[in-house]
């Protein structure tokens, strides 16, 4: 195997890039909780781009693509790097270094964790929070990159498509909030005071630097630089454009006004939803996994309201229902004519790869409901999941971190 | 012209003629307390 210097500048520029979406998210959620704890809220993320670079060269990346052991997780083979060296693996990328396939694999399983924080924002502790990912990382993203895309897996055998990680990264980390924000319970005054985002602008502009990263999340997945990255590079950007048109569209005839943070939060929906289905499907596909996913995640805003759960900052209504959409789109919009090694959806005459997709989407919420309760119970037993009612009235920024995030103005 | 094709111009002309009928302006007007406004900062030379 002969590396290719073309494809390895891409596949390295796209991990800087997909590297930047961590912070870039600390931002977006930032943005979006109140004064008193913004800085514990990007900390979630810059500390897990921290912690999961350790933990993928340690043994993360030996169980998520090591040597295949029952079709469920990757060996220990890889453990520390060993036997990751810088010559092609033919069974993920034969003309790049290994090394480069396994950084950019590396910011997949950094920024997933860190999408879950939106969850328990405003409230966890950061003790708890360390454990909890560190944990959560390695029995619920591993097992689950290894099944959908490790050599082997048996998601990956029956023929699941998820070009850069609908099922693996956003169905995990979404259903996974969704588990966390009801095992940690409501915020103090949650349905009676509005928790107000404190910064929009900073949201916005973390949603425009996550939209950047993701032409390497997506375009990157392609693991070359040809004309299968330049297809998810358009289709990356006409789906979140039509997302993002779209959720401001519905929330415009449900609120009245065109929301900003709608047009933010409805842009990173698309990102979620076209995300599975970049490698397979043509721009025609990606405005209707647009559009749904406009559509589809503002409606599940509006369940989650309704329930009156506290997923503070919507990872299960963007990132749970978005990444399932997109799951089951590229079951319907697939085609070969855009990507000949894969397969067709029902609307190019294969209604089969519907019900795989159905299969991967059931396996992916299923062991996330069940690891992250399983994780979180654990946890709790050594260290209380929950700041205490008076450290949540002064703000995590000061009882988590001691540190105020605007040193002139007033916590609230 | 395939079925996706058929189905994202629909997808495309729902959003874009919702835009005909969604008010123009915000339908009732709010008095904003200015309650977050800062004191001017002194900027020495």
């Amino acid at each position: 195997m002969k590396i290719d210097s073309g494809d390895t500048a891409w596949v390295l520029a796209s991990a800087a890039l997909v590297m930047l979406m961590t912070p870039a998210l600390g931002f977006f959620y930032g943005g979006l909780v109140r004064r008193k704890n913004v800085l514990s809220t990007i900390m979630h993320s810059f500390f897990i781009l921290c912690l999961i670079s350790v933990q993928w060269v340690l043994w993360g990346y030996s169980l998520a693509f090591g040597p295949d052991k029952f079709h469920i997780i990757g060996g220990l083979e890889w453990v520390g790097l060993n036997n990751v060296g810088f010559t092609p693996n033919a069974d993920y990328a034969p003309t790049i270094p290994h090394q480069a396939y396994m950084v950019f694999q590396m910011m997949f399983a950094v920024i997933t964790p860190a999408l879950i924080s939106g969850a328990f924002a405003e409230r966890q502790r950061f003790k708890a929070f360390v454990l909890f990912s560190l944990l959560w990382a390695t029995f619920v993203y591993d097992p689950i990159a290894h099944w959908v895309w490790g050599a082997g897996g048996w998601l990956h055998n029956l023929g699941a498509l998820d070009f850069a990680g609908g099922t693996v990264v956003h169905i995990s980390s979404g259903v996974s909030a969704l588990v966390a924000a009801l095992v940690l319970g409501r915020r103090l005054g949650f349905g009676k005071q509005k928790a107000e985002p404190h910064d929009a602008t900073m949201t916005v502009l973390g949603a425009a630097l996550l939209w950047f990263g993701w032409f390497g999340f997506n375009a990157g997945s392609a693991l070359g630089a040809g004309a299968l990255a330049t297809s998810a590079f358009v289709v990356t950007n006409t789906a979140t454009a039509m997302a993002a048109l779209t959720w401001m569209t519905v929330s415009w005839w449900h609120k009245k006004q065109p929301s900003v943070i709608g047009a933010a939060a409805g842009a990173v929906a698309g990102l979620v939803a076209i995300t599975p289905a970049s490698g397979f499907v043509n721009v025609m596909g990606a405005i209707v996994i647009g559009f749904g996913a406009g559509v589809f995640c503002y409606l599940a805003i509006q369940l989650r309201e309704r329930i009156h759960v506290d997923d503070a900052l919507d990872v299960w209504a963007v990132h749970g229902i978005g990444g399932t959409w997109g799951a089951l789109a590229t079951g319907l919009f697939a085609t070969i004519a855009i990507n000949s090694a894969a397969a067709n959806g029902l609307f190019y005459g294969n209604p089969k790869q519907v019900l795989i997709q159905l299969v991967a989407i059931g396996a992916a919420w299923g062991w996330s409901i069940v690891g992250t309760f399983v994780i979180l119970k654990v946890v709790n037993l050594f260290v209380p999941l929950r700041v205490q009612e008076d450290e949540e009235i002064l703000g995590l920024d000061l009882s988590q971190h001691g540190e105020p995030a605007y040193a002139s103005i007033n916590a609230n | 012209m395939d079925a996706t094709t058929v189905i994202a111009v629909i997808c495309s002309v729902v959003v874009f003629a919702g835009w005909l009928v969604l008010p123009h302006s915000a339908t009732t007007a709010k008095q904003v307390a200015l309650s977050e406004e800062r004191n001017p900062v002194a900027i020495s030379a």
